[in-house]
């Protein structure tokens, strides 16, 4: 935003001492270094009236006016009209009171008699200044606040994800056995039994039901609609580089990346498979928080049960000799100690709990990766280092 | 007229039992149960299916491994196999028209008509 300085202000003077209502007027007219259209109000009323109907920039705010005394001034105004520069304009000088309207919302504390025109359009012009930028950075607070409860939710919304679609798994394979028997039932009994039937009938219809409760948790935590679409996993990469560039300049982590050119197009939800992106480079950053080195790389290749360790294989989508589309992130910190290996990938498990670490972005992402049908996979490298791996099937073999 | 033999590879042994009934009480069907996804391959060997159910997420061997060997079989290479998983919804194959990265695929529940629609499509479209 442009500095105000140098801008005409529309003062309002809550003042109701003649005297220094003069004073005030002759210093602010005559001053060579700003340009003012002062307003005048005696009491708080009448200042609370003119307010609304006027754009004022600034207001020069005596503490004892005919309406109200000391800080209680101060309050009362900041109360009506929080979002407005108070500079204070005082007879009595009491140091703790200078200090105290500062915290009251006051921007200065003038007291009358000990300063100059210079002093008090400084004071006025600063004022409108500092509010500015004291409102910027509230703003930008505040849009933060809500951007950490969007996240939060976020994340409450993978875990719920992650627990439904393992319930969903395990709950669904008894209904089938169910629904399954109940048809077999049916159609050898042919009873015209009108128990029986409406036995049948029920299990069927409470079968049915869970089903429907089931799928309706699924849809909520959005796991079964993720819009996959062909995407190049490349322009994802190139996105995720420039959302993480600031942090991994702040630590020093230098990034690299070797991206194959004609890799063959993916077919993934993209903001999904972004998250882990961001996610990965994230974890990498943190590794190495005295800095280093990170290198992402993207090739295609035939897969072999050797890419990855038998866990990791578990829910993927494709076999021995399929293409796939590998992403790797290799870090020069310090590795990942053998005993979190194991335990890397569920949900709560943090080494980072004094930072505010959650342990909720690895469980996330391989339950996104499930839901992808492909592979996540972290192991230490043997030069050193940590090395995380992504391994996506290869729709089609059409070139990016 | 001879029944066409179905090969039912599912570690949820409940599961495949009410399959098995359920398709031979039809009467055009003969149905085999491997609840162990390790000696999938030497069973479907023997057996010879005509088409192979076959689940995804099973301990040990996983679908995509047994479809691995299966493909890599001389004897087996044409048989049809329809992925039957709890994994998806019947939405997303419906979406799919039925086919998921080249492979049918069935989700869990279905109703046995469903089962039985899919079975007859595999086997006519792999003669």
């Amino acid at each position: 935003m442009k500095s105000q300085f140098g801008k005409k202000l529309k003062v309002l003077l809550v003042e109701n001492n003649l005297v220094d209502r003069k004073v005030i007027i002759k210093m602010l007219s005559t001053s060579p270094y700003g340009h003012f259209d002062p307003k005048f109000a005696s009491s708080l009323v009448e200042a609370f009236e003119l307010l609304p109907k006027h754009k004022f920039d600034v207001v020069l705010l005596d503490l004892n006016v005919d309406d109200s005394k000391g800080l209680e001034t101060l309050k009362k105004f900041h109360r009506r009209f929080p979002h407005l520069p108070v500079v204070v304009n005082t007879g009595s000088y009491q140091d703790d009171l200078g200090l105290k309207a500062i915290t009251k919302g006051a921007q200065d504390y003038l007291i009358k008699g000990m300063y100059k025109s210079y002093s008090l359009v400084k004071s006025l012009y600063y004022a409108v200044e500092r509010k500015r930028v004291e409102e910027e950075l509230k703003n930008a607070y505040n849009k933060l606040q809500q951007t950490q409860i969007q996240l939060i939710q976020a994340e409450k919304m993978n875990v719920i994800g992650g627990l439904a679609s393992g319930v969903a798994h395990e709950v669904k394979n008894p209904l089938a056995t169910i629904l399954y028997g109940v048809e077999y039932l049916e159609n050898s009994l042919k009873t015209s039994d009108e128990k029986i039937v409406l036995t049948l009938d029920s299990i069927q219809e409470a079968a049915k039901s869970a089903n429907n409760i089931i799928k309706g948790l699924l849809d909520f935590a959005s796991l079964t609609n993720l819009k996959k679409t062909p995407e190049n996993i490349n322009t994802l990469i190139d996105q995720a580089i420039h959302l993480t560039r600031p942090q991994c300049e702040r630590v020093s982590v230098h990034l690299e990346k070797n991206l194959q050119n004609d890799l063959p197009l993916i077919k993934i939800d993209r903001n999904r498979i972004q998250q882990v992106i961001v996610d990965l480079i994230v974890n990498a950053i943190y590794a190495m928080n005295n800095g280093g080195r990170l290198m992402i790389r993207t090739y295609g290749k035939k897969f072999s049960d050797q890419d990855v360790g038998w866990i990791d294989r578990r829910g993927r989508s494709f076999g021995q000799g399929d293409d796939v589309v590998v992403v790797d992130f290799e870090d020069t910190g310090p590795g990942i100690k053998d005993e979190y290996l194991i335990k890397i990938f569920d949900p709560f498990f943090t080494t980072r709990r004094a930072a505010g670490g959650i342990g909720l972005g690895l469980s996330i992402a391989r339950t996104i990766m499930n839901s992808h049908g492909g592979i996540i996979s972290l192991h230490n490298k043997t030069g050193g280092g940590a090395r995380a791996r992504l391994i996506f099937k290869a729709n089609k073999k059409e070139p990016v | 007229m001879k029944k066409k033999k179905v090969l039912v590879i599912d570690d949820e042994r409940g599961f495949t039992k009410m399959v098995k009934l359920n398709l031979e009480a039809s009467g055009d069907y003969e149905v085999k149960i491997q609840n162990n996804s390790l000696d999938a391959l030497q069973t479907a060997i023997e057996f010879q299916p005509d088409v192979i159910l076959l689940d995804v997420i099973m301990p040990d061997l996983e679908g995509p491994d047994v479809v691995y060997q299966i493909k890599n079989n001389e004897v087996l290479k044409n048989t049809p196999v329809i992925f039957i998983t709890a994994n998806i919804t019947r939405e997303e194959v419906e979406a799919q028209e039925g086919y998921i990265g080249g492979h049918a695929f069935l989700a869990k529940p279905g109703s046995i008509d469903e089962l039985i629609a899919c079975i007859e499509k595999q086997i006519k479209s792999h003669p």
